[in-house]
């Protein structure tokens, strides 16, 4: 890293040319020749793949009591999983939409795996609300189908809204995913050396040539696709946060959830784009490629959505002091003092004491150091999904019926066996697609005179 | 086998835009151009116009909130008319909601599709693809395509121009 100058290191490393570019990328998935290293972490992935499967198959065979949760504490780790899983796909969704519209050229070479994290972390998402359902098998019937029972959706309820926007969500980041890697399948698909792996890619870029007219055509759409997906991240974790505002129980009713929310997910996201980012580059060698620039930019996110967040966190309290509401009180101080205390103040501890150390240019430039940080917001994160859905509850109107929720095995055993079910997925996708867009590489070099 | 057309090879895409507009200063409009990554110079060299995409998207976004709050409205006034705790059956803003997620799906899929469709994709058989040197990703190069079609065509003197114009290599595509 010496050559990185101390003011703004650059976006791209060094002189290439077009076929070192796509062959680099390119030899990645087409050589199959990955380090030993990548293959042990998959297996490891895969282990928490089968633990993934195992408790699904416990919770749905014994029901959803046996993960803790109990009245007053309905709500337990599904909707916190739910919630942390979705915030983390919104920071690939705004690395590949926001920064395209704002033309930031940093984004080329992190929007495609940011956009696969996205993809694989809803996924994710979509499973919690449906296994806290109780009997997911019924889960369909948050749509508005024609059944046997003749009966609709509860159109007034945000639950319903939050299914639409999960699906909306999930197929919009899938097309603007496949859009942007038509361009590279039709790479792989030229490059190919078998008869199976060019059948493969091939049908899979649909025959992309890139005409002119096509090309023009194709931007036209995938900024069309960009301007349509910077409201609908907004919209999904507001609507996300409308489950808990609707409820009048204490600790949800609040108006300032919208935006904490969708900031909390900024500073998630952006967390898991370092955590994943900072191995693959040193992984795969492509430190020229996806330079220190990327990782300063997204350090540099973190901290502006981190200060909301803590912003969030002050309103929060001073609400609940200004409302005046005893409940409301009590709830904020058994928060803070009450058997959920310690995971409060490692809350607090982490997504704003820890964070602030991103406020120095050298922490933000030493990648282990930066890895480590991103770590603990991950956790620090969690930590405050499950806050607020567990401590409302536990703590509401009647203080006889105060109770809380006891995490079980089975909680833990959900939580990490979708972590490990994530990172296999993009292993997965790290060994059979670009994780790197190849064409907007291209183009960037190009501009910025980097060809050799 | 009749022919489809001449393929001129390019080593820079600055040597391409050079080439595409030579050919459009000698009369030539039936062209095509390759290449790995967008070049917008292109554009105007090409006569590409300006795509219609946009108003599907609107039509496409507006169309299917349109439907969603139909079918709500339908459901709430009256297949299932039902007083919960007292509010309006027609409670327009959480309707709101799901007409937004829908119109923004809607929208997404029209550009997706509307995309696929004005490009003719998927197309698997095209004729550049028949040409030896294509496959225009594997060396990074950029090809300038000049059609049979194209009234000022000659095989020979179409040829001659292109490597005047500095193509590193020219072929007679198949159709």
């Amino acid at each position: 890293m010496a050559d990185v100058s101390a003011t703004s290191p650059p976006v791209l490393r060094g002189r290439h040319d077009f076929p070192e570019i796509s062959g680099r990328i390119g030899s990645i998935v087409l050589s199959g020749r990955l380090p030993r290293h990548f293959w042990t972490a998959f297996f490891v992935c895969f282990l928490l793949v089968l633990v993934f499967l195992y408790s699904i198959t416990y919770l749905i065979a014994v029901g959803v009591g046996a993960y803790g949760i109990d009245i007053p504490v309905a709500w337990g780790t599904m909707i916190s999983n739910f919630v942390w899983w979705i915030g983390i796909g919104h920071a690939g969704t705004l690395i590949s939409a926001v920064l395209l519209l704002l033309r930031q050229p940093w984004r080329a070479s992190i929007n495609r795996f940011a956009e696969a994290m996205t993809l694989f972390a809803v996924a994710m998402a979509g499973l919690f609300p449906i296994l806290h359902l109780g009997r997911p098998w019924f889960f369909y019937w948050l749509l508005p189908l024609p059944n046997v029972h003749m009966h609709w959706p509860q159109w007034r309820s945000p639950l319903v809204w939050d299914f639409a926007a999960i699906a909306t969500y999930a197929t919009v980041s899938l097309l603007f995913w496949y859009l942007g890697l038509l361009p590279d399948l039709a790479v792989l698909r030229d490059r190919a050396q078998s008869r199976p792996v060019q059948l493969f890619y091939g049908i899979l870029a649909l025959g992309w040539r890139g005409s002119a007219f096509h090309w023009a055509r194709y931007q036209t759409a995938y900024f069309l696709l960009a301007a349509l997906a910077t409201p609908l991240v907004v919209s999904v974790h507001s609507i996300v946060s409308l489950d808990f505002t609707f409820a009048i129980t204490p600790g949800y009713h609040s108006t300032i959830f919208p935006p904490y929310f969708v900031a909390g997910a900024l500073l998630s996201g952006f967390a898991m784009v370092l955590t994943i980012a900072i191995p693959l580059r040193w992984a795969f060698s492509v430190e020229d490629l996806i330079t220190v620039r990327h990782m300063d930019n997204a350090a540099k996110l973190m901290i502006a959505a981190g200060m909301v967040v803590a912003y969030g966190y002050v309103s929060e309290a001073f609400f609940a002091w200004y409302s005046g509401k005893p409940y409301e009180r009590t709830m904020m101080i058994e928060r803070a003092l009450g058997p959920y205390a310690q995971l409060f103040w490692v809350m607090l501890g982490l997504n704003c004491g820890v964070l602030q150390l991103l406020w120095f240019r050298s922490i933000r430039r030493t990648m282990p150091l930066l890895f480590a940080i991103a770590l603990a917001i991950n956790v620090g994160m969690w930590i405050e999904r499950y806050i607020i859905v567990v401590t409302g509850p536990s703590r509401d109107y009647l203080p006889p019926a105060w109770g809380e929720q006891s995490l079980t095995g089975l909680d833990f055993g959900i939580l990490f066996g979708s972590i490990g079910t994530f990172f296999a997925l993009v292993f997965l996708f790290i060994r059979i697609l670009p994780a790197i867009t190849i064409f907007e590489i291209e183009e960037l070099a190009e501009e910025k005179g980097k060809i050799r | 086998m009749s022919l489809y057309g001449i393929l001129a090879v390019f080593g820079e895409p600055e040597a391409l835009v050079e080439a595409a507009g030579g050919m459009r200063d000698r009369g030539y409009r039936h062209m095509d151009a390759f290449s790995p990554f967008p070049i917008k110079e292109l554009d105007q060299i090409l006569e590409i116009r300006g795509s219609r995409l946009p108003w599907i998207v609107l039509a496409g976004g507006i169309a299917s909130a349109a439907l969603a709050y139909a079918l709500i409205l339908y459901s709430v006034e009256i297949d299932y008319p039902i007083n919960v705790g007292g509010r309006p059956l027609h409670s327009w803003p959480p309707f709101l909601v799901i007409a937004f997620e829908a119109g923004i799906l809607g929208a997404a899929f029209a550009a997706f599709f509307g995309m696929l469709a004005a490009n003719g994709l998927p197309c698997y058989h095209h004729p550049v693809f028949n040409a030896e040197g294509f496959g225009y990703a594997r060396g990074g190069k950029f090809h300038l395509l000049v059609e049979t079609a194209d009234p000022k065509y000659r095989k020979g003197v179409t040829k001659g121009q292109l490597r005047r114009l500095g193509a590193e290599s020219v072929e007679e595509i198949e159709a």
